[in-house]
């Protein structure tokens, strides 16, 4: 009975998500093409091309330097945002509902329109910066630029999140311990140092691993801003899908998926670790 | 302290708020003006809305045929995500189930897989069941992405529903599955509300999965804007950001119909206000 109730969200997860890992491991071993066909096994050859290519230690930086530039920059800006907005103040509501407008555009689309907006002629950035007398970069063809251009479109499409988790750690400490620390005359950045920042840390450290592990799939935007095959901005699943969708190497490509689950699954064991320690030390 | 405060403020909303805008602005002009190179100009035109009934040069169907799509797919995986989220919560906040705590982390972490990881099995697979291309492909992997999200959200709201209301139920001689069915379903109707609002956002926007099983047929909407890259007569921007702003007004009202349980939403319920 009361598997009856369990089971079936089990058995789609088990049939969607787990069986293609265990078909991902067999893929991988074989040289399957994207158009079909026949393929054989071919043992360990398409590791061996997958580490000896210099293109996933070039994906494997870029991605990692991607997650942390973002998620660092959006944990800042989005607690100080939120140290700003935590007082009430007349429209605060509506302003905070526009600013997590970013956050529920989608990616591709966005993204997409981001490149009018960057363009290096016509784009209203430019445009702007030459009103004011400054250079005007080349945000979408510059190599050394493409990637700081993509991650600030990150930058502000998900500061709102880290924002809104932010403030509700802030709104959760309670009010008596601010004012204990003002009878004792703590300076305001004692206050902060020792009490703001250290009772809002678990909730930061649980946005700052949901972000992570949302950075680490970045695809949507490079697919918009460069495409899937540029060396300065290639991510991991844009590789994948470089390999597999425009090189039609089905088999390579899942060996490349086996290598960057490990990965993350191994991330996802210390997301769901700190989750559960914080739910039992709240019960 | 004040001051300061708002000059974080002031400047954040105005730089954060701008691409918005320019979105909105961009939609009212024609092509010529949306490239020019002087770009503020007063909008002038609805024919970026009235373009989006015509198919675009190079593509097959009008905006329309794409946003049905979107919502048709959308629409009934959240509705499969959420009913079968619902029972599993159930499941797991009323019986003692072994092993209960690793089931759940597992299905957790279902959501942490980039889906340009799995998607070359799901293709073979889909191949071999004939899915590659049709709703009912997406719908069944976009239900089994949100089901870490429902399951997750709902169960944090059924276990909130004292127990005593279905024990209560069963006394009178209720089954469980109507004790279930009369009791919980009901009871935990804000729950499934907000569940499915977010299940719905990212089903809606979802673009990996999409865009390499269904390139051809049941096309969704961030698939059909990112496929008009690379057209020979350039980028319709009106009618970009005119679609744009039309699918994304959906979203928007659902966010600010359950904006109380946002920050849950975002959390899959780890952190509840």
């Amino acid at each position: 009975m009361k598997y009856g109730f369990v089971a079936p969200a089990l058995i789609f997860l088990i049939a969607l998500n787990i069986f293609p890992l265990f078909y991902d491991i067999a893929l991988s071993f074989q040289n399957a093409e994207l158009s079909g066909g026949e393929s054989a096994w071919v043992g360990g050859k398409n590791y061996g091309t997958v580490f000896g290519e210099r293109k996933f230690a070039d994906a494997i930086r870029t991605t990692a330097l991607f997650v942390a530039l973002a998620v660092s920059i959006e944990l800042a800006l989005g607690f100080i945002l939120a140290l700003a907005l935590k007082a009430p103040f007349a429209g605060k509501t509506a302003v905070l509902t526009v600013l997590l407008v970013p956050m529920m555009l989608s990616p591709a689309v966005m993204g997409l329109f981001w490149n009018l907006i960057l363009n290096g002629q016509y784009g209203i950035l430019n445009q702007g910066l030459a009103s004011v007398g400054l250079p005007q970069p080349q945000w979408l063809t510059d190599n050394d630029l493409k990637f700081f251009s993509i991650l600030m479109i990150d930058v502000w499409m998900w500061t709102p999140f880290m924002m809104l988790i932010a403030l509700a750690g802030l709104n959760a400490i309670p009010k008596y311990i601010y004012e204990a620390a003002e009878i004792d005359r703590a300076s305001r950045w004692t206050v902060f140092r020792r009490i703001t920042l250290p009772m809002c840390a678990p909730i930061l450290v649980l946005a700052v691993l949901f972000r992570s592990t949302d950075a680490l799939k970045q695809f949507d935007l490079v697919m918009a801003v460069t495409g899937s095959n540029d060396a300065a901005t290639q991510t991991l699943s844009a590789l994948l899908y470089q390999v597999a969708f425009r090189g039609y190497k089905v088999g390579l490509g899942s060996a490349y998926a086996c290598v960057i689950l490990v990965s993350i699954i191994a991330l996802a064991t210390v997301f769901t670790r700190y989750i559960d320690r914080i739910q039992r030390s709240k019960a | 302290m004040k001051a300061l405060r708002w000059l974080v403020i002031v400047p954040y909303f105005a730089i954060a708020t701008l691409p918005l805008l320019w979105l909105g602005v961009t939609s009212l002009k024609t092509r010529e003006e949306s490239i020019s190179p002087t770009a503020v100009v007063a909008p002038s035109t609805i024919e970026g809305y009235k373009k989006l009934t015509e198919p675009h040069s190079g593509t097959a169907h009008n905006f329309f045929h794409y946003l049905a799509n979107s919502a048709l797919i959308g629409s009934l995986s959240t509705l499969a995500s959420v009913a079968l989220g619902t029972c599993c919560a159930y499941g797991f906040s009323r019986f003692r189930i072994p092993g209960a705590k690793d089931w759940l982390f597992f299905i957790l972490s279902t959501r942490f897989l980039p889906p340009l990881a799995v998607v070359l099995p799901v293709l073979v697979m889909y191949r071999e069941f004939e899915l590659e291309n049709t709703h009912l492909g997406l719908i069944l992997l976009y239900t089994s992405f949100n089901l870490s999200l429902s399951v997750w959200l709902m169960k944090g709201f059924i276990d909130e529903i004292p127990k005593a209301y279905e024990e209560a139920a069963l006394v009178d001689g209720y089954s469980r599955w109507q004790a279930f069915w009369r009791i919980i379903v009901p009871q935990s109707a804000t729950g499934m509300a907000v569940t499915a609002v977010f299940c719905l956002i990212s089903a809606w926007n979802e673009y990996g999965f999409a865009m390499t099983l269904n390139n051809r047929n049941a096309v969704t909407v961030p698939v059909y804007f990112a496929g008009l890259q690379g057209n020979i007569g350039g980028l319709p921007w009106p009618q970009i950001a005119a679609g744009a702003l039309l699918f994304v007004v959906p979203i928007v009202l659902f966010t600010v119909l359950v904006r109380k349980h946002l920050l849950r939403g975002v959390t899959f319920g780890t952190i509840k206000q």
